[in-house]
């Protein structure tokens, strides 16, 4: 069976686990939205204690805040580098959504910092719309139920019990080639401000 | 360790992403990937750009290291990475990719100072140890003097500038003048043309009180000043006269502070490093001055001067053939790391 090495760093919370055949060996996160770069390597080595023969990486390729995102994505390509394995980068909203009974429509909405969330509508457990970036009041006045971390920081949440993207959901969603994205999904372009700080 | 440790650095502070692979002392690939033109139309270097642009440039650069090292991934001994200092979004990105590195293949990682590796870097091009040293460490953010008295476990900072550092007045003084950016190297180029003692630009931090109080330590915001009065005031100024002197002024404090530090401690050694290193003016006053006071001068070539991953690949191999401690897995990366913090460690 395929052993897959899955990370998530869209949200605050950087998980990590390990997953066999939809079943975790191993799974850890550690809350902090500026704590991904210390959090990541140091769950992964803990990880792989226990399982250090992965067939492939899965990581969640957002949205979310860039210098977190970008960390999880960094790394899954170097480790599967050096194992020449391969790396299946997923929607991060997606694996939230999997966890909502897909009896009826909702919106998955994520904190994009500045006030905004990042947001997708799903009906009948599939993405219909976006991922986009918006103010929650205009992703409140669709209407439908909501659910993930942004909903919950801007109170416009239908629970607290879905926040962060499910570890297994996003394995299984990467068995779906057509599910698979390569790039992190930025969706805002830089802000063209340039450093006062210069060359080390 | 048996053989020389086979190192692979990377260098992600700024704006190139910039890949280094050697064994012992010698350098087997040097790989660095730009995008400091996309920055260009920004004069100045902005985060996130370089940041996404380390993301994409990493695999490619590393493939190209590993093919020029003629090496496989299984020759590794040891990751090296710039833990800082620098802009942090950039910096996380070479380690988190380091960190990758080093995981997967189960090898110690070491997250090293930026700018002790621009002092490392010398051993690629001369033979005998640096130890003790004076560095005079002189880059876009930095210029510091140095006491090295071990690479890998000793660095004393002796003085520092107190505005501007060197190459970021170079920047400053090359944008007034609408020479381009970066600036080091455009004044470099038209200084070559002009004459060096056509004005007489301020020496900062050079009074004798300045030499009682604060010796090591220099001021380069009334150059930059001085230098934007004499355009404002003369229409019809000559550009290389106005770069060659004021190219001249700063190399002037630079090389007098660094040869009085070996003479005040009674270190007759002195290594240049960093970007402005590579300053061609710089590199011939130094030689001219040390000669004089029979310092033995060591400069890496222009480019070992300026940022690449084979400093941070150096600082790397002597950390682990001087049996200094491995980083801890998730180490932070600090974008103001201290120069006196050689690696980091538990
Ligand atoms: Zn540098």
């Amino acid at each position: 069976m395929t052993i897959a090495l899955a990370i998530d760093t869209s949200t605050s919370r950087t998980s990590v686990a390990i997953i066999e055949a939809g079943a975790i060996l191993w799974h850890g996160h550690r809350d902090g939205a500026t704590s991904h770069g210390d959090a990541l390597p140091a769950l992964v080595a803990e990880g792989l204690k226990g399982t250090s023969l992965i067939d492939v990486v899965v990581v969640g390729m957002g949205p979310g805040p860039f210098t977190g995102l970008r960390v999880g994505v960094a790394f899954a390509r170097t480790f599967a580098f050096t194992r020449n394995i391969s790396v299946v980068g997923v929607c991060s909203l997606d694996a939230i959504a999997a966890m909502v009974r897909e009896e009826f429509d909702f919106i998955i909405a994520t904190d994009a910092r500045r006030k905004e969330v990042y947001w997708a509508k799903y009906i009948s457990g599939a993405r219909v719309d976006g991922p986009h970036v918006d103010f929650p009041a205009k992703v409140a006045s669709i209407g439908l139920p909501i659910f993930g971390e942004g909903g919950v920081k801007y109170s416009i949440a239908s629970d607290d019990e879905i926040v962060y993207p499910d570890m297994v959901a996003l394995v299984a969603i990467a068995a779906n080639s057509a599910s698979q994205i390569s790039e992190p999904m930025y969706l805002r372009r830089p802000d063209a401000v340039p450093t006062n700080e210069r060359k080390p | 360790m048996k053989h020389d440790p086979v190192v692979i650095g990377i260098e992600t502070s700024c704006d190139e992403t910039a890949i280094g692979i050697v064994r012992g002392r010698t350098l087997l690939a040097n790989v660095i990937a730009s995008s400091v033109e996309e920055h260009a139309r920004f004069g100045g270097v902005v985060p996130e750009i370089a940041s996404r642009a380390h993301l994409e440039a990493m695999l490619p650069t590393i493939e190209k290291a590993l093919y020029d090292s003629k090496l496989t991934l299984a020759d590794i001994d040891a990751v090296a990475v710039t833990a800082g200092p620098g802009l942090i979004g950039a910096l996380l990105v070479g380690v988190a990719s380091a960190s990758g590195l080093a995981l997967g293949l189960g090898k110690p990682i070491f997250g090293v100072n930026h700018l002790a590796s621009h002092v490392a870097v010398d051993l690629l091009s001369h033979d005998e140890p640096i130890k003790p040293t004076i560095a005079l460490l002189v880059s876009g953010g930095h210029s510091s003097l140095l006491q090295v008295d071990d690479i890998t476990s000793s660095i004393t900072k002796l003085g520092e500038t107190m505005d501007d550092a060197a190459g970021e007045a170079f920047d400053k003084i090359a944008r007034i003048m609408n020479l381009g950016f970066p600036g080091g190297p455009a004044i470099d180029r038209e200084a070559k043309l002009g004459n060096s003692t056509a004005i007489d630009f301020p020496r900062g931090l050079t009074q004798s009180s300045d030499w009682q109080t604060r010796p090591y330590d220099f001021s380069f915001s009334g150059l930059k000043t001085a230098v934007a009065r004499y355009l404002e005031a003369t229409p019809n100024f000559v550009r290389s006269d106005v770069a060659a002197s004021f190219q001249e002024a700063i190399v002037d404090v630079l090389i007098r502070k660094a040869v009085a530090a070996c003479r005040a401690t009674g270190i007759d050694s002195l290594v240049i490093a960093g970007g402005v290193a590579a300053n061609s003016r710089l590199r011939i006053v130094a030689q001219e001055q040390c000669d004089k006071f029979k310092i033995a001068l060591r400069i890496p070539s222009p480019l070992m001067c300026t940022d690449n991953g084979a400093m941070v690949a150096t600082l790397g191999s002597l950390l682990v053939s001087a049996s200094r401690p491995p980083s801890h897995i998730g180490f932070e990366a600090d974008s103001s790391m201290s120069v006196t913090t050689i690696s980091l460690t538990l």
